[in-house]
């Protein structure tokens, strides 16, 4: 527990990432990067690869920054009036904070999926061909097409093809999140970001999601925060446990989960904490 | 342990028991309630009551008088011994019994409508109770009431028709049929008198263009002018030798001149024929509306002499006319031709109707209460009415049920749809309900766009902090200032600055302009300014938003040259030596340099716009931030955002609070008053007359109507109905843009809501 009081005594502490990790190739690559709310740091040098084709899972007690840092890939976090940064973190070959960089052209490259499911007032084909319609797309087969297709790959097309015309707001929680799936995947993007996709399902809901992110892997680069350890063991490849602000251990998840090289992280993942 | 010891019951405190608390807000909600349907309960009342139609009744007075009116309602009042003396003697007396040694007593008079304005010179009466000999009211069958175009109601008996009846008719029947036609010459005859006053708008037009050709070149045209006229006068016809006829005399003036003359020349010309003919045409619908005329008996008593008539030889039985009385009336015939019918209404006075064969009765008022062996006898005063005058005639205490609900119905269509009679004591508040209507309307459109994206920035775009937070209580505060400030503002901002430099230039808006040098070394350095700012604008919008102090500087400077341009340009027009008014040649009278439809629009606006702001950011707030950031994590823009997502979800708050706001604008009268708003104008400020929205027009405004009918009319008293009636209106107009609100903010939210979240 030596390194876990170090970082509430607020001292660097040296990450651990096994080599596993390293030699795969990055679709993400987070460069000692910080954050600050105002004055108070909430991202400690964050150093880690995301690898390209995987799901990676962010796992950690509340309140040690997996949300915000999941967050400042595609840099949500700019809507806070008061967040600085340091470090950097590059997407493919392009960095993300570098000055200049268009956000808007950045997010495009990515799809998030929150909490909570935010379908949009109105019907789910808007809802899915949202992306589309911002860049201006106007043809309807295009659009039609893109729908089936997001809708296929977020499984719900099924359920929901006799009713595109009808508003999203009417699925129940667990189609209301893979409806927001399919918008993420409706632009085809190069990263996936998974916030807590289930924190707001009940088990039915939440399995058919996991059943989801299996299916998408190997297409996409999925990065999820999640709280549910089984979770983590269940649909990831790579796991990082982080807390405080602070990467303490990033492994492959099997090897994270059954023996990791830190024994807080054994603790944590055992339960004996956190 | 018992539990009592454990913790110490409060259960004789107060507050802990519920039953008094209970008591408490309860009667609190009562009395709320009952304010609120006693302020309703009573305008409707009032309101539905006014319309419908009241018998007629007569009375006679302990001292002899004849009292007639239509029932309104019995009033409790104080009957003391100061105002003993505005009785006549035997009913001062039956008070003075009635006081007894008390100083006061409360007694009751009867409110009654007399009409007849023109000859009784009031339009209601209060009876005494005590002052009342008649046992019961009598109500004449056969009294007829005329509402008029002018002069108000009108109660008496029809004696006499300027034209014969046809075999078999009454004469209601001939009458009514007769109104028809009467009401049609009338038309013709007031569409003739708008005819003319277009005649006379196109002849001051034309004088406008010479006066304008005028100022433009700074020439005196007055004595041309007064040459052409006095040329065209002479001329019978438009034809080609005009230009001839005026060669000599417009040769020396300019082209745009000569235009404006020849103009002038040819309209007069025109104008001079056609004024000819229709002047013919109103003389000769004047002479056809006099000569269908009839002549009423109005319940006012003329003495015409005393004659022998002792109370033993008249009585209720008798059913011939006897001679003294017929010669007294000077009534045609014989006395045996005619049929009496007498009607007792008082001790010793009687209502007497003479009828011969099947011809209108006569009535007249027979008084033997003085002496035991005479009775004065009385005529009944006479007075003629033109047909084309009434615009309704029924018949009160004849009317059934279904009758006076039909009378009841044509006042209320007559109320809604037609014009104001009588300086809109009667007849309908069209006018006011139409001017109320568009006003709100272009207010609307004004407030709108201004309100909405005045609330978009601060609430989308803006930054928080203390100059937002100061700008946002000020928009707040403003709500709350009273509206009569808007209508001073309104009156001299709108009316007399922009509306006079609309008119006369600077000069007129109370500006001195600047010589033309000083102006145009000015416009020079505005341009720079402006191109500074636009250069430094543009610099901003390329440089990286790094946050540095450089930056900063540029963006700030840019923002702060962009608002010394905007200033500059205000500057500039308002001191511009070249602008002198779009309708330079109409002044002194203005055009919109006083109160009229635009700027009544425009104060409104201001007053609502806090209104619309509130409910505008509040609607915005409502709007989830995980739709906002879903949208962003989308690829979609700021604006993108705002137009796909916050606004459609904001919409119902939004289209609320901007109904709220055109329900406090329709009700508003303070301001009113100031901009705009008249009792009394046929002039809609939307018509069918080009160019259909006439923004420079005083308008008539329901709110403003309640308040100049039941405050600053010549008969307050009489206009009292009317008042309770348009407030009726206007309280309808509100509920039902409030219930529209509602509806529609229901409707639009079921859109949103989600079935699980």
């Amino acid at each position: 527990m030596n390194r876990l009081k170090a970082i509430a005594d607020g001292q660097d502490i040296e990450s651990v990432v096994h080599d596993e990790v390293l030699s795969r190739e990055p679709v993400l690559t987070i460069q000692d990067f910080s954050l600050y709310y105002g004055r108070k740091q909430a991202l400690h040098h964050i150093t880690m690869p995301i690898a390209k084709g995987l799901v990676t899972a962010l796992v950690g007690p509340s309140g040690c920054g997996k949300s915000t840092l999941l967050r400042s890939v595609n840099r949500m976090n700019d809507l806070i009036d008061s967040v600085s940064i340091e470090g950097d973190m590059v997407l493919g070959k392009d960095s993300i904070f570098a000055p200049g960089v268009d956000v808007i052209q950045l997010r495009k490259r990515m799809g998030m999926v929150f909490q909570k499911p935010n379908p949009f007032p109105m019907s789910i084909f808007e809802n899915v061909v949202y992306p589309l319609r911002i860049d201006g797309e106007r043809n309807k087969s295009t659009l039609m097409q893109v729908c089936e297709q997001s809708l296929r790959g977020a499984a719900l097309w099924d359920e929901v093809k006799d009713r595109l015309g009808e508003s999203g707001l009417g699925l129940s929680g667990g189609q209301q999140q893979r409806l927001c799936i399919a918008r993420a995947i409706a632009s085809d993007p190069e990263v996936l970001l998974l916030d807590e996709p289930c924190s707001a399902l009940d088990p039915i809901a939440t399995s058919k999601i996991e059943d989801l992110i299996e299916k998408l892997k190997g297409d996409y680069s999925i990065l999820i925060v999640t709280h549910n350890m089984q979770q983590a063991s269940r649909i990831s490849d790579h796991t990082a446990f982080m807390y405080l602000g602070r990467l303490v251990e990033m492994g492959p998840t099997s090897t994270i989960f059954t023996r990791p090289k830190l024994q807080e992280t054994e603790d944590y993942i055992t339960g004996r904490f956190g | 342990m018992s539990s009592s010891t454990r913790r110490q019951r409060s259960g004789n405190h107060l507050r802990a028991q519920g039953e008094p608390l209970i008591w408490l807000t309860g009667g609190m909600f009562a009395i709320a309630c009952f304010m609120i349907i006693g302020l309703l309960g009573f305008v409707l009342y009032q309101g539905l009551a006014t319309l419908w139609p009241r018998s007629y009744l007569l009375l006679g007075t302990l001292d002899g008088e004849l009292v007639a009116g239509e029932y309104r309602e019995r009033r409790s009042y104080v009957l003391s011994r100061q105002n003993l003396d505005d009785l006549l003697p035997k009913s001062r007396e039956a008070a003075q019994s009635q006081l007894d040694n008390r100083s006061e007593v409360t007694s009751h008079q009867w409110y009654l409508r007399t009409g007849n304005f023109e000859v009784i010179n009031r339009h209601f009466q209060f009876v005494p109770e005590i002052s009342i000999a008649s046992r019961e009211p009598f109500h004449p069958p056969d009294i007829w009431l005329l509402e008029r175009r002018q002069w108000g109601n009108l109660y008496g008996f029809p004696k006499k028709l300027s034209w014969e009846l046809e075999q078999g008719e009454t004469a209601i029947q001939a009458v009514r049929s007769a109104m028809i036609e009467a009401a049609k010459t009338n038309r013709l005859f007031e569409r003739a008198k708008r005819e003319l006053e277009q005649l006379d708008r196109r002849l001051s037009n034309a004088r406008l263009r010479v006066r304008e050709a005028e100022l433009a070149d700074g020439s005196d045209l007055q004595r041309l002018a007064d040459d052409v006229l006095a040329t065209a006068v002479n001329i019978p016809r438009v034809d080609d030798t005009l230009s001839a006829h005026l060669k000599p005399i417009i040769e020396t003036a300019s082209q745009k001149e000569r235009k404006a003359l020849e103009h002038l020349a040819r309209e007069t010309i025109s104008v001079q024929s056609q004024q000819i003919s229709i002047n013919e045409e109103l003389a000769r619908l004047e002479q056809e509306m006099r000569s269908r005329s009839l002549v009423m008996q109005l319940p006012v008593l003329d003495f015409r002499g005393e004659v022998a008539l002792s109370a033993d030889s008249f009585g209720l039985s008798q059913t011939s006319c006897p001679e003294p009385l017929h010669t007294v009336l000077g009534l045609e015939g014989k006395a045996d031709d005619y049929k009496m019918k007498v009607i007792l209404i008082s001790e010793g006075h009687f209502l007497v109707s003479l009828q011969q064969s099947n011809a209108i009765p006569v009535y007249a008022w027979v008084d033997i209460a003085a002496s035991k062996n005479t009775a004065k006898i009385h005529a009944l005063r006479e007075h003629q009415v033109l047909l084309s005058d009434i615009v309704r005639l029924i018949e009160p205490n004849r009317l059934s049920w279904t009758g006076k609900l039909g009378v009841y119905g044509s006042r209320w269509w007559e109320f809604l749809f037609g014009e104001p009679r009588e300086a809109g004591v009667e007849g309908g508040v069209f006018p006011a309900i139409w001017g109320t209507i568009v006003m709100t309307l272009i207010m609307s459109m004004v407030v709108m766009p201004f309100g909405v994206l005045a609330a978009l920035y601060m609430r989308e775009y803006a930054k928080g902090g203390w100059l937002l937070s100061t700008i946002r209580i000020s928009i707040n505060n403003l709500a709350g200032v009273p509206s009569i400030v808007y209508g001073v503002f309104g009156l001299s901002f709108f009316c007399y600055t922009i509306g006079g430099y609309i008119d006369g230039g600077p000069v007129k808006a109370g500006f001195t302009p600047w010589p033309e040098t000083t102006w145009f070394s000015a416009l020079a350095l505005l341009a720079i300014i402006g191109l500074v700012a636009f250069t430094l604008s543009f610099l901003t919008g390329r440089s990286k938003p790094d946050g540095s102090i450089g930056r900063r500087l540029l963006s700030t400077g840019s923002g702060l040259l962009w608002l010394a341009t905007l200033a500059g340009i205000v500057l500039l027009l308002a001191k511009t030596p070249m602008f002198d008014g779009f309708y330079q040649a109409q002044l002194p009278n203005p055009t919109f340099g006083k109160g009229c439809l635009l700027w009544a629009a425009c104060t409104l606006a201001l007053l609502t716009l806090p209104v619309v702001i509130v409910a505008t950011e509040e609607a915005l707030a409502a709007v989830p931030n995980s739709l906002r950031e879903g949208s962003y994590a989308c690829g979609a823009g700021k604006w993108q955002t705002i137009e796909r997502i916050v606004l459609p979800y904001a919409r119902p708050g939004i289209i609320t609070g901007f109904i709220l706001a055109m329900a406090r604008g329709a009700g508003e009268v303070a301001p009113m008053m100031l901009v705009g708003a008249i009792p009394l104008t046929s002039d809609l400020p939307l018509d069918m007359e080009f160019p259909f929205l006439h923004g420079s027009r005083s308008f008539m405004h329901l709110g403003f109507q309640i308040y100049a009918l039941g405050f600053q009319s010549q008969n307050s008293e009489a206009a009292k109905p009317m008042v309770f009636t348009a407030t009726l209106l206007l309280l309808t107009i509100v509920t039902l843009l409030n219930l529209t609100a509602i509806w529609l903010r229901a409707r639009l939210r079921k859109r949103f809501q989600s079935s699980q979240f």
